[in-house]
């Protein structure tokens, strides 16, 4: 009896452990996600400053904003348009890391499931034995 | 067959189910990726069509075009300042350029599309990849089939060397490089083979020549009889009249995992018959052709004919190497040529099989 019960206990812990997996895994594909849209973005912040810094001087840049088009002066485009650039690299720096850390947590999980599953199959076998 | 190894079947190193599954997974992402792929070859082609009408505007001064006023209507307008356009820089970010400008930006934004698109492309190449191998496993593992593991019993292998290297020390080439095999007929063969050796070397026989060479070719015949598919003497002979230089120690070398048995036959008369045609009166050549042969014949074994064109093909190009040959061969000549007759007579005698004419004649005058 003591043996099924003990049983009962390590099936429950790897119901939990495995629910715990899932989570962990469902948060890094939301990570992977955001990390492609910040990619994309990314991308296209820097094809943007590329076409900018081939503007001359004296071009007209104007900037959308909701349905006005708003005149901007080249300079301070050209600013707003590399801090974009910063602000997105560094938040992908954060992103990674943060993925990494799933990752490594997920690993962990996956070995604790591994041993709990182990020592239900020995618990079996030595019912099977007795 | 002594099986030394293990047999695992494919199926059960990777379940059927998972196989199919893991190929399905490739199946769905390369079908996302060609939906990408698509997406983006849209919009390299809107790019396209819009540098041309770009590139036309400036042509006249005012264009009269239907102007969409709201979402069900349009009315007459005109098209002024064609040469003035507003460029969507990208993040919201509008740029006044005129006409040749913005075809330059334009075509910019169609070479940074285009390598978007190849690098897509070469990531369904990859997954595509994948996916057949995928698609193997899973038919492989439905079907049933088997994995077959045999370890290479180097022992066994180096045994079966040391007895035709007594024969044949002179012979530096060891073709004698016996094929690491778990076959009891093999080492069935090299034990008679040494029994008879033994006997060939009490009982010394002087017949001529030419009979020798006509018994050992009996001889050989025999053999390729007895261990391969009847018949493959006559597939053997139209072999060596196809293929005169085939070397019967290519046939060895290059049957490493099987025994040269139908090749090496077949390479071993059609050599003997070269020698024989070469070197006319040169017995010394025909003893060479015999040594050579002696040892490849051991190897002989039950081949498929196809196996045996193929390793006859690649003997080929060794052929020249036997002409060097003759000179070392001389001085073992009679024993050689006593061991191989005896050889093939003991195989012949030991295999059951159906005895042609000229066997049966070599046989009648050994006995």
């Amino acid at each position: 009896m003591g043996s099924s019960s003990a049983q009962r206990e390590l099936q429950r812990e790897l119901e939990a452990k495995a629910n715990d997996l899932s989570k962990i895994q469902k948060d890094i594909s939301k990570n992977h996600q955001v990390r492609k849209k910040y990619t994309i973005q990314l991308g296209e912040n820097e094809l943007v400053l590329k076409e900018l810094d081939l503007l001359s001087e004296d071009a007209n840049v104007f900037k959308l904003i909701g349905p006005v088009l708003v005149k901007q002066d080249l300079a301070e485009a050209r600013a707003n348009v590399r801090k974009r650039i910063e602000y997105i690299s560094a938040e992908l720096k954060r992103l990674d890391a943060t993925l990494q850390d799933m990752e490594e947590k997920q690993n962990s999980k996956k070995e604790a499931i591994f041993k709990v599953q182990q020592r239900i199959q020995s618990l079996q076998a030595g019912k099977a034995k007795a | 067959m002594r099986g030394k190894g293990t047999v695992t079947p494919l199926s059960s190193v990777f379940s059927v189910e998972d196989t199919q599954k893991a190929a399905k997974r490739v199946q769905d992402t390369i079908a996302q990726k060609d939906l990408e792929l698509d997406h983006l070859r849209g919009f390299a082609a809107d790019n396209t069509d819009l540098i041309n009408l770009v590139a036309r505007l400036p042509e006249h001064l005012h264009h009269d075009i239907m102007v969409p006023f709201g979402k069900a209507a349009f009315f007459p307008g005109r098209l002024v300042h064609t040469n003035e356009f507003m460029v969507l820089l990208g993040e919201g970010y509008y740029a006044e350029r005129t006409s040749k400008q913005t075809v330059d930006i334009l075509n910019r934004r169609g070479k940074v599309l285009e390598s978007q698109v190849d690098s897509l492309k070469a990531m369904v190449q990859d997954l595509k990849a994948e996916a057949s191998f995928f698609n193997a496993t899973a038919t492989e593992a439905a079907e049933g089939l088997v994995e077959i593991v045999e370890d290479y019993e180097e022992e066994s292998s180096s045994d079966r060397e040391c007895t035709p290297k007594q024969d044949y020390a002179n012979n530096s080439r060891a073709v004698i490089a016996q094929p690491a095999d778990e076959d009891e007929e093999f080492a069935r063969m090299m034990a008679r083979m040494d029994e008879l050796e033994k006997e060939e070397r009490e009982a010394e026989s002087h017949m001529a020549q030419s009979d020798e060479d006509e018994q050992l070719q009996h001889g050989l015949h025999q053999l390729s009889d007895q261990k391969s598919l009847h018949g493959n003497l006559k597939i053997s002979e139209q072999y060596q009249s196809r293929k005169p230089p085939e070397q019967t120690k290519d046939g060895i070398a290059s049957n490493e995992d099987s025994f040269t048995d139908v090749p090496s036959g077949s390479g071993l008369v059609s050599k003997y018959e070269v020698s024989h045609e070469n070197i006319l009166g040169r017995d010394v050549k025909s003893v060479a052709e015999k040594d050579l042969v002696s040892p490849v014949v051991e190897n002989v074994q039950t081949v498929p004919l196809s196996r045996s064109q193929v390793s006859l093909e690649s003997s080929k190009p060794k052929f020249d190497r036997e002409k060097a040959f003759t000179g070392s061969i001389v001085e073992h000549a009679d024993n050689l040529q006593i061991k191989s007759r005896e050889r093939t007579t003991a195989i012949s005698q030991s295999s059951a099989s159906q005895v042609s004419k000229p066997v049966s004649r070599f046989k009648m005058q050994r006995k």
